[in-house]
């Protein structure tokens, strides 16, 4: 199947629901949802468009939404499912009933920004330290560091 | 009497434990490629042990990350006196790219006493080589 | 008796510190679970405050082995959002350096898995071939690893004719010898037995899973960016998707080693055809705003990034998914009803890249919840001492 011919059949099959399918290039489609269709169309796909492969979750601070992008490939092209949430609500839909492979994505997103999975099968940290404190979220654009001083040995500094 | 036979083992044959503490990996494949045929490192009596308690040199690679720094001070402790640090390559030696990072201490020197920095991204065998016996030489 | 087992953060062979703990029943493991974090270096946060050159080193400096695979990842995202397109002389150098970094990788491997299966000299001489590839890659680009040949637009350095020869000699001499030591897998009754049936990953699992690179492959699930994504020089050249069917450990090694024979092809087409012209083209200083979704096949699997910009000099958002981790939840899934004399062997045969994730190894008691670190060393030990099982294992053949 080509490009044009997915795009159509995405408008097809998902009717009112895709807010807005783009092909800005070859082999890339970009299909935007709401929160709440995220997982019927995620099975759609899985199961109509043969994309069985999650390459990862990305998300986005846009300030007063965060963005949510599901990378999925099939074998003829890259479809990406791009979902909004609200920053003051940050709830989501877990997929992992029908991805199983994207628990650790999911787990990065909630520990990175702090949005909340729901139906989530694990819900530890994955790569933040043990000795974190909560509610810092360091993917959020409005989260600085600031470095402590080095103590240089040898004295100068 | 003893004391001089210690030393003399010592840095004729130092014992090294190999560490790595958030390291991207290059160094620590250039430390094994030291032992390889090429560079031949257990020709000088070097051997790569895996314990803490039966090393002299310790060789630690990369920025430290918060969640690694306490199980290197471990380390650091369990290894019996006189030990001697090592700190191979730019990230050990103060952070190399990652200075600023939330997650990262900084440079070695900021959690263990360091004696000898080897430059580098990644350092080669040979510097490292050249390091371990410039560090024997001053024993 | 159900044990868990730390297998604590640092452990002698290569590697980066990561944390496993496995729950145990005697010698058969009932669960894994994987602790990833020691090696979270927050580079996705430092990269919206470095400039778009700066950030192809900073990518660079992500893993060690696989550089060159996440610095062109990043490039090719970021030639689709400037839109320059790099002439064709560059390109074929960019992917001559890629796929003599997927021989160095794979040789490597090959090593380590010699070396977690006991055949230490398999590990010294596939090393002692390493350099060959590591003098090559000094010479087309100045370092041994963490090359920065890539610019935005093409690539730095161009090649003259004395080091195409050279290169060409090279790989002539490492087909010598990889196919020496395929013999040698071939013969060797005891080394095939040791990893025949070990980390089993059915066909369902691994796709379900989302596995990647080699790890899939060898559950015959043919997927391979560098077939489906063409980018570039690969729809030009000859050659095929390695797969193997028996989706254990020596399936992975199979798949490897053909994928070592096809790049030294790749690397030979290429060289003969290089064309001539200008190596790199400029670049905008920022490019529009807009998202670009780069995929490359690394030597450990698919290595995914997307890049998004606002218009400035800085990214906005730079996300990268290292393959390893990827890979992740398939080891749970291999580790368990496994053996722990086991786990080196499986750990090393997803290839690991810490660097991309970070793990040690504990075993927690299952009943008193005490942990116990046990190095890998010693399990490596318990792994060569416990005798090969049977008969399965003692008709296991080379198949290839």
């Amino acid at each position: 199947m080509s490009d044009t011919d997915i795009v159509e059949s995405l408008k097809r099959d998902l009717g009112a629901k895709a807010l807005e399918v783009a092909n800005p290039d070859r082999r890339r489609i970009f299909l935007k949802i709401a929160p709440a269709d995220l997982v019927p169309a995620v099975t759609r796909l899985r199961d109509s468009y043969d994309c069985a492969y999650l390459a990862t979750i990305s998300g986005v601070d846009k300030g007063e939404v965060f963005e949510i992008l599901y990378h999925f490939a099939s074998p003829v092209a890259s479809i990406t499912v791009r979902t909004e949430i609200p920053r003051t609500e940050p709830r989501l839909a877990s997929i992992c009933a029908v991805i199983p492979g994207a628990i650790l994505y999911e787990r990065e997103i909630q520990e990175m920004f702090g949005i909340t999975v729901e139906g989530i099968p694990d819900a530890r940290r994955l790569n933040l330290p043990d000795d974190w404190p909560d509610h810092q979220y360091p993917l959020r654009k409005d989260w600085k560091f600031v470095r402590p001083t080095e103590v240089i040995p040898g004295g100068q500094s | 009497m003893l004391d001089k036979l210690a030393r003399w083992s010592r840095i004729k044959s130092p014992w090294i434990l190999h560490l790595n503490s958030g390291a991207c990996n290059a160094c620590d494949i250039e430390i094994v490629a030291a032992l390889t045929p090429r560079f031949d490192v257990e020709r000088f009596g070097i051997l790569l042990k895996a314990t803490p308690r039966h090393a002299d040199v310790i060789i630690a690679t990369g920025p430290v990350t918060r969640q690694i720094k306490d199980r290197i001070i471990r380390i650091y402790e369990q290894t019996p006196d006189p030990k001697f640090v090592i700190a191979v390559g730019a990230c050990a030696m103060a952070g190399c790219v990652y200075r600023g990072a939330y997650n990262v201490m900084g440079g070695l020197d900021q959690v263990i006493p360091v004696n000898m920095y080897v430059p580098g991204c990644p350092a080669r065998p040979d510097a490292i080589i050249d390091g371990v016996v410039k560090l024997l030489g001053k024993l | 008796m159900n044990f868990q087992i730390p297998i604590g953060p640092q452990h002698p062979a290569l590697k980066e510190p990561i944390s496993l703990r496995m729950t145990v029943e005697g010698e058969v493991i009932t669960d894994a679970d994987i602790r990833l974090g020691y090696n979270h270096r927050g580079l996705e946060k430092l990269a919206e405050d470095k400039t778009w050159v700066q950030n192809i080193y900073l990518t660079e400096r992500i893993c060690g082995i696989c550089s060159h695979s996440h610095a062109t990842c990043y490039v090719q995202g970021v030639e689709k959002l400037m839109e320059v397109m790099p002439p064709k002389r560059g390109l074929y150098i960019r992917y001559l350096v890629s796929e003599l970094e997927r021989v160095h990788s794979h040789l490597l491997w090959l090593g380590v898995a010699g070396h977690e299966a006991g055949f230490d000299s398999f590990f010294m001489y596939t090393w002692r071939d390493r350099e060959i590839v590591m003098d090559l890659l000094e010479m087309i680009s100045g370092n041994r690893v963490h090359y920065a040949i890539n610019a935005i637009g093409g690539v730095r350095r161009d090649l003259d004719e004395g080091q195409k020869a050279k290169i060409l000699e090279g790989i002539a001499m490492l087909r010598k010898r990889s196919e020496y030591y395929f013999e040698i897998g071939a013969n060797e009754p005891s080394f095939v037995a040791r990893i025949a049936g070990v980390g089993m990953l059915s066909k369902e699992q691994a796709v379900a899973l989302c596995a990647v690179g080699p790890v899939a492959r060898a559950s015959d699930v043919a997927r391979d960016v560098r077939k489906e994504d063409p980018y570039a020089v690969y729809d030009e050249l000859e050659w095929e998707v390695s797969t193997a069917d028996s989706c254990d450990v020596l399936g992975r090694v199979v798949v490897r080693v053909k994928e070592l024979l096809q790049s030294y092809n790749m690397i030979e087409q290429m060289i003969k055809g290089l064309p001539d012209g200008e190596i790199v083209a400029k670049a905008p200083r920022r490019p529009k705003p807009g998202e670009a979704l780069s995929r490359y096949e690394a030597p450990r699997g698919e290595n995914t990034h997307y890049i998004k910009s606002n218009g400035t000099e800085k990214p906005e958002r730079l996300k990268v998914r290292a393959p390893t981790l990827a890979n992740y939840p398939a080891t749970v899934v291999m580790l368990r009803k496994g053996f722990i004399a086991d786990i080196p062997l499986i750990f090393a045969a997803i290839d690991p890249c810490i660097c991309c994730a970070e793990r040690a190894v504990t075993l927690v008691d299952g009943r008193s919840g005490e942990e116990s670190i046990v190095r890998m060393s010693d399990l490596r030990r318990r792994a060569l001492a416990r005798p090969a099982n049977a008969l399965l294992k003692g008709k296991a053949v080379w198949p290839f």
